[in-house]
């Protein structure tokens, strides 16, 4: 949404604890997506999966509960141009909640060609969906040989890998350990903050795909001790980048709110997400921030750890990022 | 309507209730009236008889969930679109009989309409197509939409199908010899549909928490927002004076006469404690609408005095149906965690 204001207590209706989580897999044809999803839904976890499928690709899939879907995206009345929204998807999610007790899980497989935004803006944007369920993670499954090809003829390839939160670098039986180290750092230039798995055969464990809750940005922030780096070049291409700040001061929400607003309102087509954990002024508890696009969501995620540094530290990830401006505008948000 | 007072709500009284142990997606009358058809997110259809209360027969339709329900064209017994993909009809004896497949489809819409005791339509939809189907259920349309068909209704006459849909609705006529829909335009995700009961208005409720409307025959449109939460559930009354809705602390009455809804205030009943209203229903006959809220709470409210008459407690989960026998006597609730209930509004 255009409006931008960071709600303080969770999604209208939810219940801690009673959301699903959803996992989302992401990747183009041919990377392994189907193999990975296959892997879960014949792995012995004792779990049930509800899978949403877009196409009937090269592999069958092996399941009970499959809803084949036609990815459906509107745009929002919102005057905001990048607000586009999976609508299928708020249909699936209503529908299957009225047989809730029966699966564990949801995980939708998307298109090779699709632009994650839709997805993730879903999670967003829908009041019953964001009650009813949570984003547990963004799998995206890139093939180690094929990757600079497919960065080099589209943006989808890039916008996949800024989106996820688990990236698995699958087939890397194919490649020499000079080109896996190399397409992986091209990963990490475009994504620093995900966690990669490198696979043969989309052999990651599950464990590590399922129930990440990768929006517990605690484990992800924390996973970067080269926080600040120091490297205040302005990154100005059309290469997707990452960068991130940390402020020592406690935030004022106000500030917080007023500032990023206006900056994902001006930049929201740019910025693919925006994540963070604030230290709120006058607050023991710890709030998360994220965003896609334009479309903000916050909430408090439990108390600060004892001896745990109460810093605040955002990470965008998009193009364009002109790091001493967003470094200055966070900055200021800082109480006085 | 009761002319109970004070704060006793009638279903202590007057109501049977169950609790069937899963989502009640719809709750319907038969078409003789004689039974109630409560139809459940595992896949069952709860048979009420009303000549013997005590006994709620229950039948498996689907193999998952029950996603639509109707009263069924002729014939005395209910259709029902499964997330199984298909279309079925169970008789109000539990006998169930196939209508229709769709494939792996979810059938997320049917709307059914009686032409008299023997002949009736019924138009159900999976994806981007919908069947319109004699009562039989052979195929006397198949029509496909622009985007997945997200409501469904007949018109008052059974002339006029609306479907709505992303950008707008689409009006067939159900005896066109060539199949091309009346486009009604309007960009955004549209998720409900209702037909003016004169058949002059079409109206949708959108994903931004509003209402979009076409007069007919110009085309002309009609913007209604304000709505904290979606609108789920629309419902004139039978004169099609009013047009109740879902979606706010309250429910929701735009004016449908002396130029309304265009430019006029809602009329708003039985607000004021921040809960949401997710259901409404009009009495078939009088200007009375009943609404369901998501604690629980069901109330009917007389539009002209704006009197709020208790019929449900606020427990037993959210409302996620309620229905109207034909001639008002009863309403048929349900919530999203399985509690059921039919309560007498007749005069004794």
């Amino acid at each position: 949404m255009a409006d931008t204001n960071v709600a303080t207590e969770g999604a209208p209706g939810a219940e801690p604890g009673t959301q699903v989580p959803v996992t989302v897999l992401t990747g183009y044809l041919g990377a392994g997506k189907t193999t990975l999803l296959n892997r879960i839904l014949t792995e012995q976890h004792g779990r049930k999966y509800a899978v949403v499928i877009n196409e009937f690709g090269e592999l069958g899939v092996d399941n009970d509960l499959v809803v084949d879907s036609d990815e459906e995206v509107f745009e929002m009345n919102n005057g905001c141009i990048c607000c586009t929204v999976r609508g299928d998807l708020i249909r699936i999610v209503g529908g299957l909640m009225k047989r809730r007790e029966k699966f564990d899980g949801i995980i939708i497989e998307t298109t090779g060609l699709a632009n994650p935004a839709p997805v993730a803006q879903t999670f967003f944007v829908d009041d019953t969906v964001k009650a009813k369920t949570r984003l547990d993670a963004i799998v995206t499954v890139v093939d180690a040989k094929h990757l600079p090809a497919r960065l080099a003829d589209s943006h989808e390839a890039a916008d996949q890998i800024a989106f996820a939160d688990v990236i698995v670098l699958n087939k890397t039986d194919l490649v020499t350990p000079e080109e896996l180290a190399a397409v992986e750092a091209t990963i990490r230039t475009i994504n620093r903050f995900a966690v990669i798995h490198r696979t043969e055969r989309a052999g990651v464990p599950i464990e590590q795909v399922l129930n990440r809750g990768a929006f517990d940005l605690q484990r992800i922030l924390a996973l970067h001790p080269d926080f600040l780096d120091g490297d205040d070049d302005h990154e100005h291409n059309e290469d997707v980048a990452s960068v991130s700040f940390e402020v020592e001061r406690p935030i004022d929400p106000e500030k917080f709110n007023a500032w990023i607003g206006v900056l994902l309102q001006d930049k929201g087509p740019d910025l693919l997400r925006t994540k963070g954990i604030l230290n709120y002024a006058n607050e023991d508890r710890r709030f998360a921030f994220q965003a896609v696009h334009m479309i903000a969501d916050g909430d408090f995620i439990g108390p600060w750890r004892e001896a745990e540094p109460r810093v605040s530290r955002l990470v965008f990830i998009g193009r364009n990022l002109n790091r001493p401006q967003l470094r200055r505008g966070f900055e200021s948000c800082a109480v006085d | 309507m009761s002319q109970a007072t004070g704060s006793h709500f009638l279903l202590e009284t007057r109501g049977v209730s169950k609790d069937l142990g899963a989502f009640v997606v719809a709750a319907r009358f038969s078409p003789d009236g004689r039974a109630v058809g409560f139809a459940l997110g595992d896949g069952t259809v709860r048979i009420a008889h009303l000549g013997d209360l005590s006994d709620w027969r229950s039948t498996t339709v689907h193999d998952g969930a029950v996603l639509a329900f109707a009263p069924d064209a002729a014939g005395n017994g209910f259709v029902s679109g499964g997330d199984d993909g298909t279309l079925r009809r169970v008789a109000t004896d539990g006998t169930v009989s196939e209508i229709s497949r769709f494939g792996g489809k979810w059938v997320e819409h049917v709307a059914t309409y009686t032409i008299d005791r023997t002949r009736g339509l019924i138009a159900a939809s999976a994806g981007r197509l919908m069947r319109l189907l004699d009562q039989s259920g052979g195929v006397l349309k198949e029509l496909t939409h622009p985007s997945t068909v997200t409501g469904l209704v007949f018109d008052a006459k059974g002339k006029r199908i609306g479907a709505s849909h992303y950008n707008g609705a689409s009006l067939w006529f159900v005896a066109a010899k060539t199949d091309t829909p009346r486009q009604l335009e309007w960009k955004g995700s549209h998720t409900a549909i209702v037909i003016h009961p004169e058949g002059d208005a079409v109206v949708t409720a959108m994903q931004e928490n509003a209402l979009h409307g076409w007069k007919l025959p110009d085309g002309q449109h009609m913007r209604m927002s304000g709505y904290p939460a979606k609108t789920t559930s629309l419902s004139f009354t039978r004169n099609g004076r009013w047009m109740a809705s879902s979606g706010a602390d309250a429910m929701v009455l735009w004016p449908f006469f002396g130029g309304g809804p265009m430019g006029k205030a809602p009329l708003e009943l039985s607000g004021g404690d921040g809960i949401i209203c997710n259901q409404v229903a009009c009495h078939p006959k009088e200007e009375l609408v009943a609404g369901g809220f998501a604690d629980g709470l069901v109330v009917a409210s007389d539009i002209a005095s704006s009197r709020v008459l208790p019929v449900s407690p606020p427990r037993h989960g959210a409302i996620s149906t309620l229905a109207w026998n034909a001639d008002g006597t009863r309403l048929a609730l349900g919530t999203e965690t399985g509690f059921a209930a039919i309560v007498d509004f007749a005069k004794h």
